[in-house]
């Protein structure tokens, strides 16, 4: 008996109890889209967990803090020793390093002062990472420096300020602001020691040669100020301390640590070619020992407890299905009790019991993907409901704005091939039974409608 | 073309442990020539439908041989012997045995569906067929629209549309009135001379017992020689 007609004996089946049909169908599609939405909240929240953690960082980037050393466990800081060894790794796009000045750099220029980060960095790799400048250079010279995008906009008027110097969103208004040109004015520097329990403090002249980029996101400020390695020297000697560091009574540092940062990096970053390299690089440098964060870690674990939570979900609803499947199980008994007469008489002129046996679970697998067909739709609808409404609600209930990308429930493709899957499973096994019980009727009571 | 060897065969009656063995058949033996319409006869309860039942393969025996062209079929499962069947037999039943909620055509073009024949081959085998018998005007009425005597007609396109070499009736003209059986025999006399299909017929018509070239009653469970013909 070939497929086709298979199929239509089963529609025409099908007719013969429209109702109890339906009825069945109802139930697995209300099954179906009871475990799509529950799953889609998993798959939602994933999305938008997902989506916050990667708009946030670059996902190339991986930060390395330091090495375990095998003495005493403790991690030491990463010198040029390290970073070498960085670069000569495959799939790496390059490693950044920056040295900090271990102090808050005052800088001025003219009426207008700005305490901020000071920075040494290695401009060829920082470039290769995807260091660009807005207008100007690099600088090439001692006293040559390169402002942060955002270093300008911070020049506020020298004075106490106020609140009424900033904006709604915390921005120094316009008419506190510095709104002379940079590229090429010499803004000071001062850095301050402590000698005697007495303040010192030595102004710097520099003169600025280039403005970086506008950082990309929207929430990121660059307001360091990139100065080179011989005025870092130079302030070294007048602190008499690495990097600046102020040594006060206060500020209690062991000595051999501090001889032990001297020729070492704050912040290194490797940036990998792409980011399916990401994970090599991070099994590699673990190997080593080093202690690094990337977001394509961080990533691995927040899918994981989602996976789980998503697997649990999808479970719960699956019980639905199976609520359903005891429907279908009931409806597809009757048809073979209802329709035994005419199974005796497929037998007696020929019907093999296998082919009984597929018309059944045809039909039991017809409805359930029918069922399942129609709870996709419902469920996509829901969740478009859900993502539309549930925002409106809290606010309503409780005066909280939800943020403006959260999505509460989402459908991926896999999600209804999931549960049609698993559908198709549960009705294949509970048509199984009726369908079997078809194949046993006994063709002679069956023509006596004895049975 | 059909040969019984010590056929013999008991049904079973009452719960385990306390059952009791009813002997419906004891020791049948006979031969169906091809083209032969041979008529099996006898009183109620002496075996005859029991031994219809077996050579169909609804029951299966308890001692003895079918064979059937040449192929022991007594021990065929059930499997095997529907795909013997429909191959090798087309019946006819006393109460017809035609689907309700299938039409006349679709009662008829049910052989050829489980044969896997195309639709368009389904459809004109099945109107010819249908045509035959004199009922192609009727082929869209269901089986509770027609007459007895249509409906034996429409079971007996369906038993001949697989043109099988043999056809089992049982009482085929139980349910008919005397007009009609005349028509029927004439009809099953002329299936036989021009197509050379094998009849094996039970009946206790008298009738119907005069169209077989030979008659075996039977008699408690036995064949009763003497009145074989």
């Amino acid at each position: 008996m070939k497929l086709r007609d298979q199929f239509r004996f089963v529609r025409q089946n099908m007719k013969k109890n429209r109702t109890r049909v339906y009825m069945t169908i109802l139930a697995t599609a209300m099954g179906c889209a009871f475990l799509i939405v529950l799953a889609s909240v998993g798959f939602g929240l994933q999305k938008s967990v997902v989506k916050e953690m990667t708009e946030r960082r670059i996902m190339t980037q991986i930060d390395v803090y330091g090495q375990e050393t095998k003495e005493n466990g403790e991690y030491r800081q990463l010198d040029s020793k390290d970073v070498q060894a960085f670069e000569e790794m495959s799939d790496v796009k390059a490693v950044t390093r920056r040295k900090m000045l271990q102090q808050e750099g005052f800088y001025s220029i003219g009426n207008y002062q700005q305490s901020t980060q000071t920075v040494v960095a290695n401009f060829p790799s920082e470039i290769k990472a995807g260091f660009e400048l807005s207008e100007g250079s690099l600088g090439k010279g001692k006293t040559e420096v390169v402002v942060g995008y955002n270093f300008p906009l911070n020049l506020a008027v020298k004075g106490e300020q106020t609140n009424e110097f900033f904006d709604e969103q915390g921005q120094l208004k316009e008419e506190y602001r510095y709104n002379g040109k940079l590229i090429g004015e010499t803004i000071d520097l001062t850095v301050r020691k402590i000698e005697d329990g007495k303040e010192i403090e030595k102004v710097y002249s520099v003169t600025v040669v280039g403005i970086s980029k506008k950082p990309t996101k929207e929430w990121t400020e660059d307001r360091s100020v990139y100065i080179s390695e011989e005025l870092l020297k130079e302030i070294e000697v007048f602190t008499g301390t690495p990097k600046g560091i102020i040594l006060d009574s206060a500020n209690q540092v062991n000595l051999a640590d501090l001889e032990a940062s001297k020729n070492t990096f704050d912040d290194v970053k490797v940036y990998a070619k792409n980011m399916e390299a990401v994970q090599g690089i991070v099994d590699n440098l673990k190997k080593k020992d080093y202690a690094t964060y990337s977001v394509v870690n961080e990533l691995k674990e927040v899918n994981l407890m989602f996976a789980i939570a998503k697997a649990g979900l999808i479970f719960i609803g699956t019980i639905a299905i199976l609520i359903a499947s005891i429907g279908i199980y009931n409806t597809m008994t009757m048809a073979v009790t209802e329709r035994a007469p005419d199974i005796g008489i497929m037998k007696a002129i020929g019907a093999n019991p296998r082919t009984i046996k597929r018309i059944f679970l045809l039909e039991s697998s017809y409805i359930g993907l029918i069922g399942a067909f129609i709870g996709t739709i419902v469920s996509y609808c829901i969740s478009y409901a859900v993502n539309f409404v549930i925002p409106l609600i809290i606010k309503q209930a409780f005066g909280e704005e939800t943020p403006p990308k959260l999505i509460f429930s989402d459908i991926p493709l896999s999600l209804p091939i999931i549960c049609i899957v698993i559908c198709y499973g549960v009705t294949i096994l509970s048509g199984l039974r009726p369908a079997q019980r078809a194949t046993r009727v006994d063709v002679l009571r069956a023509m006596r409608r004895e049975v | 073309m059909i040969t019984i060897k010590h056929l013999s065969h008991e049904f079973v009656v009452g719960k385990k442990g306390k059952q009791t063995f009813i002997p419906i058949l004891r020791d049948i033996s006979f031969e169906v020539e091809k083209g032969e319409i041979v008529t099996i006869v006898g009183r109620s309860g002496s075996g005859k439908s029991t031994l219809l039942n077996l050579v169909s393969g609804f029951i299966h025996p308890k001692e003895g041989e079918i064979w059937i062209n040449g192929e022991k079929v007594s021990q065929l499962n059930e499997s095997k012997f529907a795909d013997f069947r429909i191959k090798n037999f087309g019946f006819i039943f006393q109460s017809f045995q035609l689907i309700p909620s299938m039409t006349a055509f679709q009662n008829v073009e049910l052989p050829l569906i489980l044969k896997g024949v195309s639709e368009a081959a389904r459809k004109i085998q099945t109107e010819e067929m249908l045509a035959k018998v004199g009922l192609l005007d009727y082929k869209d009425h269901y089986p509770g629209e027609l007459s007895g005597g249509q409906q034996q007609r429409v079971s007996i396109a369906r038993a001949l549309i697989v043109n099988p070499p043999i056809i089992l009736a049982d009482e085929p003209t139980g349910s008919l009135d005397s007009e009609t059986e005349e028509d029927l025999l004439k009809f099953i006399k002329e299936l036989n001379t021009e197509l050379g299909i094998t009849f094996l017929i039970i009946t206790h018509d008298e009738k119907v017992a005069n169209i077989g070239h030979r008659t075996i009653e039977l008699k408690d469970g036995r064949i009763n020689q003497g009145v074989l013909v």
